[in-house]
C-alpha cells in the first residue's frame, strides 16, 4: 500500500514478474490487481491496491484499498513510500502499523531523493519503527531483491514502543 | 493575523492554526495539519481552487474547503 | 493503541527530525514549469496549447498512416484481390464477407473482410495508437492534475470538479475505462453524472478516428456541439440529481520525465486490448448488420422508424442500419453512414446521433457493472437513470441539430 504516485504498481510488477495482466487503465490505479511471487519455493499471492493518503477513504478507489486491507487480516503489508515525501508516506504506514499489521517499508524513488539532496538514515528509521526498511528504485529494479529477502522479517510493531523510541509525544 | 486559508494572498506564507473537525482526517494524510507551514502557490480566478505548498508537496483545494482552514499569517 | 491525527503527525515530525537530512534545495527547471503550468495567466494558454497539440498530433498521426498507407493498401490491393478470389460472387456468404461486388473502396463494400478489417486496422488502430501515445505521456509526466486544477472552476459549476477531467479525457480514447475511472470521484452523485454524461456525449477515439476520415471538415463542429451538450445537460442533471458535490482536494505530484519502457508497456497493453476486445466487435457488427440486410429485417425497421428519423431528425431512413451497428461499435456505424447517400448536413446530423445514441455494448456493460458496485439499487439507478437521460438527450439534442439546419436553410 502507499500514497498515490509512489510507484506501487511498478514495485508490484517487479515482484510479480511479467506474468501479470495489466488490468489497470491509464489515469490512476482504481482497482486491485492480484499476482503471484515465488518466495522460498512457495507461490505467494500479492495484491496491488489503489493509492490512498490515509485509511479514511475519500473516494471509491481509496475505498478499494482500505477494503482490501480489512479483508486480508493475515497479510504482510509492503508500504511503498516516495523517499522525497517521507512524512506523508509515514502517516499511512503508521496508520497501518497501528492496525496491527506486519509491515515492511520500501523507500522508493531513492534515486530521485538523492538527486534532490534528501538523505534518509535507513538504519535509524528501522530502529525507531521496528520494521524492516529497504531503499528501492522500482523503475530500475534496484533494491527489489533485498525487499523480497526481508519480507519474512516483517512483523507487527508496537506503536507505544515506537513513540518511546522516537522520544515521546508533546503532551 | 489570523485568516482563512482561502483569504491568503498569492505568495503569502502562514502556519495552520485550526482545521474544521470534519475536514481534519481528510487532509491529514496529504500533509496539512495544525502547526504546519504552508504557502499559497496559486489562486484560480472566478472562485476557482487554490494551490498551496506544504513541506514539499503541492495540494489543490476547492475554495469551500480552503474556507475551513484557519492560518496565522505574519504581517 | 491508536493515535489521534495530531499525535500521529507529532510522532512523524519527531521521527523525521532524527532520520532525514535535507540538503540545499535547488530550484530547477521542473519547478519553474510546474509553476507556469498551474498559474492561471500562463497555465490556461498552455493548457489550450497542450490540448490543441493533442488534437493536431492525433489527426496528423492517424491521417498519415490511414490516408498515406492503409487506404491505398486496402482499396488498391486488398479489395480487388479479394473480390477476385473469393468464391460465390452474388451469394450470401460473399455478401457477408466481401460485400458489394461493385464497390471500389473499402468504406462502401461493407463486408467483414473488407470494411470490417479496414475500419478496425486501417482507420481505428492508428487513431488508438496516436491517442494513447499522447495520453500516456501526459499522464506519466504528471500534467493531468494541473489540467484538473485549471478546469475545476468550469466543472464545479455543473456539480463535478476538476479531477473529472481525467475520466473525460480517458473517454476520448474509450468510454469503458472512463466509466471505471469515475471511481476517483467522491460521491455517488458525481460518479453517476460523470458516467452518464461521458457515455452520451463523449465520442471515443475509434469514432474520432473514423470521423476524421469521413467528415474531416466537420469534426470540430461536431465536437463543439457535443461538448456544449455535455455542459448544458450536466448543468440540468446537477439540479435534478440529489446528493453532494464535494470540491476538489487533489495532490499535485511533481513533473517527471516519462520513462520510455513504461510508455511502451502501457501502449502495448492498450493495443493488445484493442485487438482482443474491439476488433472482434467490429467484425461481428458487420456480420450482424449484413444478416439483417439479407433477411429484410433492416428494411422493415427502416420503414417503421421513417417518421421519426426523417421527420424529427431529418436523416434518411437508411441510417437505421448504422444506428443498429452503433450498439456494437460506433466507429463501424460512422463508417457505414459514409456509404449512405445523403447531404453533408444529414451526414453531420447522423454522426451526432450516432455519438449521442446508445452507448456501445462494452460501455453499457461497464455502466451496469459500476452500478452494481453501488448495490442492486445502484444497478437500477444507473440503468434507468442513464437510459432516461439518454432518450431525452437524443431527442432534444439530436432534434436541435435538425432545427439549426432548418433555420440556416440548408436542410
Amino acid at each position: 500500500m502507499g500514497n498515490p504516485n509512489v510507484g506501487k504498481s511498478a514495485i508490484f510488477n517487479r515482484l510479480a514478474g511479467a506474468k501479470v495482466m495489466e488490468s489497470n487503465y491509464p489515469g490512476t490505479t482504481v482497482d486491485y490487481t492480484k499476482g503471484y511471487m515465488r518466495l522460498e519455493n512457495k507461490d505467494i499471492e500479492i495484491i496491488d491496491v489503489p493509492g490512498t493518503f490515509s485509511l479514511e477513504p475519500k473516494d471509491k478507489a481509496e475505498e478499494v484499498a482500505v477494503k482490501m486491507l480489512k479483508e486480508n487480516k493475515d497479510a504482510v503489508i509492503i508500504c511503498v513510500i516516495d523517499s522525497t515525501k517521507l512524512e506523508r508516506g509515514l502517516y499511512l504506514a503508521l496508520e497501518i502499523i497501528e492496525e496491527g499489521y506486519p509491515v515492511i517499508i520500501a523507500l522508493n524513488m531513492w534515486d530521485i531523493a538523492k538527486d534532490k539532496n534528501i538523505w534518509i538514515n535507513i538504519e535509524k528509521l528501522e530502529n525507531i519503527l521496528g520494521v524492516p526498511v529497504v531503499a528501492t528504485v522500482a523503475v530500475s529494479g534496484e533494491g527489489i531483491k533485498e525487499l523480497v529477502s526481508k519480507i519474512k522479517e516483517a512483523s507487527p510493531a508496537n506503536i507505544e514502543r515506537i513513540v518511546e523510541r522516537a522520544g515521546g509525544l508533546e503532551k | 493575523m489570523r485568516k482563512k486559508l482561502s483569504e491568503m494572498n498569492y505568495g503569502e506564507e502562514g502556519i495552520v492554526k485550526s482545521i474544521e473537525e470534519s475536514l481534519r482526517n481528510k487532509v491529514a494524510g496529504m500533509g496539512i495539519r495544525v502547526g504546519t507551514k504552508l504557502k499559497m502557490a496559486t489562486k484560480q480566478p472566478i472562485k476557482g481552487p487554490v494551490v498551496v505548498t506544504v513541506d514539499r508537496y503541492s495540494i489543490s483545494l476547492g475554495l469551500g474547503i480552503a474556507d475551513k482552514i484557519i492560518v496565522e499569517v505574519e504581517e | 493503541m491508536k493515535l489521534t491525527v495530531d499525535e500521529r503527525w507529532d510522532l512523524i515530525d519527531k521521527i523525521t527530525k532524527q532520520v532525514v537530512k535535507y540538503g540545499e534545495y535547488k530550484y530547477t527547471l521542473k519547478d519553474a514549469i510546474a509553476e507556469l503550468t498551474v498559474k492561471p495567466l500562463t497555465g490556461i494558454p498552455i493548457a489550450i496549447a497542450v490540448l490543441y497539440g493533442f488534437w493536431a498530433f492525433f489527426g496528423a498521426f492517424a491521417g498519415f498512416f490511414t490516408d498515406g498507407f492503409f487506404v491505398k493498401l486496402f482499396d488498391n490491393h486488398w479489395l480487388p484481390w479479394l473480390q477476385g478470389v473469393f468464391p460465390g460472387k452474388g451469394g450470401w456468404l460473399y455478401y457477408i464477407f466481401v460485400g458489394d461486388p461493385k464497390a471500389d473502396n473499402c468504406f462502401e463494400a461493407f463486408g467483414v473482410l473488407t470494411s470490417g478489417l479496414f475500419v478496425a486496422i486501417g482507420v481505428v488502430l492508428p487513431a488508438i495508437i496516436a491517442f494513447y501515445l499522447f495520453l500516456i505521456i501526459l499522464e506519466d509526466s504528471g500534467y493531468l492534475p494541473r489540467l484538473a486544477v485549471l478546469i475545476d472552476t468550469v466543472l464545479h459549476k455543473i456539480g463535478l470538479h476538476g479531477f473529472a477531467v481525467v475520466p473525460m479525457i480517458l473517454s476520448l480514447g474509450c468510454n469503458v475505462p472512463a466509466v471505471v475511472a469515475t471511481r476517483t470521484l467522491e460521491t455517488k452523485k458525481q460518479r453517476f453524472m460523470m458516467a452518464t454524461l461521458l457515455a452520451i456525449f463523449i465520442p471515443c477515439g475509434a469514432q474520432l478516428g473514423i470521423m476524421l476520415e469521413v467528415i474531416p471538415e466537420y469534426v470540430g463542429l461536431v465536437m463543439i456541439y457535443l461538448l456544449a451538450g455535455f455542459f448544458i445537460f450536466g448543468f440540468i442533471l446537477n439540479k435534478l440529481i440529489p446528493g453532494r458535490s464535494p470540491e476538489i482536494l487533489l495532490d499535485i505530484p511533481p513533473y517527471q520525465m516519462p520513462i520510455a519502457r513504461n510508455v511502451r508497456r502501457k501502449l502495448w497493453a492498450r493495443v493488445k486490448s484493442f485487438f482482443t476486445v474491439a476488433v472482434p466487435f467490429v467484425l461481428l457488427g458487420v456480420v450482424i448488420v449484413n444478416i439483417m440486410y439479407l433477411t429484410g429485417f433492416l428494411d422493415w425497421l427502416a420503414n417503421l422508424l421513417e417518421p421519426i428519423l426523417c421527420g424529427w431528425f431529418g436523416v434518411p431512413k437508411e441510417t437505421v442500419g448504422p444506428l443498429i451497428a452503433a450498439f456494437l461499435r460506433k466507429d463501424l456505424a460512422v463508417a457505414q453512414l459514409s456509404a449512405i447517400e445523403m447531404t453533408t448536413y444529414q451526414l453531420v446530423t447522423s454522426v451526432v446521433l450516432v455519438s449521442l445514441y446508445f452507448p456501445c455494448v462494452a460501455t453499457f456493460a461497464m455502466l451496469i457493472k459500476e452500478g452494481r458496485e453501488e448495490g442492486l439499487k445502484g444497478v437500477l439507478q444507473y440503468l434507468f437513470g442513464s437510459l432516461l437521460a439518454l432518450i431525452t438527450v437524443v431527442f432534444l439534442w439530436g432534434g436541435l441539430v435538425h432545427l439549426i439546419w432548418i433555420i440556416l436553410g440548408v436542410a
